[in-house]
């Protein structure tokens, strides 16, 4: 069928969508019905329309409570993957390359500023509420979200491309006026692309937050342009 | 201070953890994390918040167990295929695409499909029989939680415009999306032109479509 065809409404391919969305077609018709629509805006919009009616059709079996050991079991397993996946890239570390000194410094600021973190989250758990900041990602792939909660930040990366070799990206906060302030986060990303960290401080007091590639032990100043930047205000 | 000895170094390393714990610890509030929708959780999900994925476990789980209840007819079936539904949504959750539809719409195909294929499996040396008292398995159970409670409505709602199609179109489409069958077997089970069978399957659903309207809830 043509498009002009298509676009003039004289094909009739509406009995194949719906079985289509019922998952009724026989496979070879599946696949050959998958290829019209690549070319069908018609027949697209047709299947979109009842994907969304057919989407209603659990709500008509009888509904039944999830089995508590069935939430057990999952909940088991997916805490368990993500303690495994903290582990496997483990994301705060001091900076060897800045010096035994300032590096145990930094191992106390560090553990400060968590340590401040988790205080603020405990008398802030009870009133505050988070809110979730699309990062914009810039010269790499991937994505990044931030929450605020509280002042507290946690950095969510997915899909991002790993740090060139030699490389590790490192957080850095910025205020309204004068240079990025370096922080002692730096992370790489599991093999999907993924990572987490939580960011020191309170970031009611800044402005941006930014990522940049920098050489392994991490920078004082940034040496790349930001990859990820998240606007505060 | 520069740790000076292994004791020290140990001392000083378990601090560090018990810290790591306790911020950890804080992360996720529930409370927060129930105010977001399911993408941005399933963004946060992606990056290894566990808790985040038990809050769209808990929005959709109660829904996907039944519609696999409903197509096994077996709980333990039901369990495993909802287990293996979500764990495949955790562990993929990195390739989860919003473009593709809603996290509910991936959930409920993905547990249709896994419990379709397990009801092939097990049927497959024994004829199917058009009348399998699964399909004529009408007895609600009682919703328990609040959660639950709340879908009242929408099931209601479903079931009640499902109810006003004509037998012969709510037929072709229950065969269909709980029993898994393809038009032509069910053309063969009831005697029909193929063509029919698919006609009726869009007539059907065109006024569910109609019946239903654009209620967010049901259709969400």
């Amino acid at each position: 069928m043509s498009r002009v065809q298509a676009m003039s409404g004289t094909h009739d391919r509406g009995d194949d969508a719906a079985a289509y969305v019922l998952g009724a077609l026989e496979p070879a018709e599946a696949e050959q019905f998958r290829a019209h629509l690549d070319q069908c805006p018609v027949c697209r919009d047709e299947v979109a329309a009842l994907e969304r009616t057919a989407g209603a059709l659990p709500m008509a079996a009888p509904q039944h409570p999830v089995p508590k050991p069935l939430r057990r079991r999952v909940v088991r397993e997916v805490r368990a993957d993500a303690r495994g996946r903290r582990a496997a890239s483990q994301l705060v570390r001091p900076r060897p390359s800045i010096g035994r000194a300032r590096g145990a410094l930094l191992i106390g600021g560090a553990a400060a500023a968590i340590a401040l973190a988790v205080l603020g989250g405990i008398q802030l758990s009870s009133s505050s509420t988070s809110r979730v900041i699309r990062a914009q990602v810039s010269g790499i792939s991937g994505s990044a979200l931030l929450r605020v909660s509280g002042g507290r930040g946690e950095l969510v990366v997915r899909d991002l491309s790993s740090p060139p070799p030699g490389k590790i990206y490192e957080v850095w906060l910025k205020r309204a006026t004068g240079a990025p302030l370096p922080t002692q986060v730096l992370f790489s990303v599991t093999r999907t692309g993924g990572g987490y960290v939580g960011l020191p401080g309170d970031l009611n007091r800044f402005r941006e937050v930014l990522v940049t590639p920098e050489p392994a032990g991490g920078s004082l100043v940034p040496t790349h342009t930001p990859v990820i930047v998240v606007r505060l205000s | 201070m520069i740790m000076r000895s292994a004791a020290a170094g140990r001392a000083a390393g378990r601090a560090w953890s018990h810290i790591v714990q306790l911020f950890r610890s804080t992360k996720s509030p529930a409370h927060d994390l129930r105010a977001l929708g399911d993408e941005d959780l399933m963004e946060l999900a992606g990056g290894g918040d566990a808790r985040a994925f038990e809050v769209v476990f808990d929005r959709h789980a109660g829904v996907a167990f039944s519609l696999a209840y409903r197509i096994c007819g077996s709980r333990t079936r039901a369990e495993e295929v909802v287990q293996e539904a979500f764990l495949s949504l955790w562990r993929g959750g990195a390739r989860y695409d919003r473009a593709r539809g809603s996290v509910r719409s991936w959930v409920l195909s993905t547990t249709r499909n896994r419990a379709i294929d397990t009801l092939r499996r097990e049927l497959a040396s024994t004829s199917r029989d058009v009348y399998d008292e699964r399909f004529a398995e009408q007895l609600p159970s009682p919703l328990e939680t609040a959660q639950e409670a709340e879908r009242r409505d929408d099931v209601r709602r479903v079931r009640s415009a499902l109810g006003e199609l004509p037998q012969d179109q709510r037929r072709v489409i229950e065969l269909a999306y709980f029993g898994g069958f393809s038009h032509t077997q069910i053309a063969d089970m009831l005697g029909l032109p193929a063509g029919t069978v698919k006609g009726r399957m869009r007539l059907g659903l065109s006024k569910l479509r109609l019946l239903l309207g654009d209620a967010p809830g049901v259709l969400g």
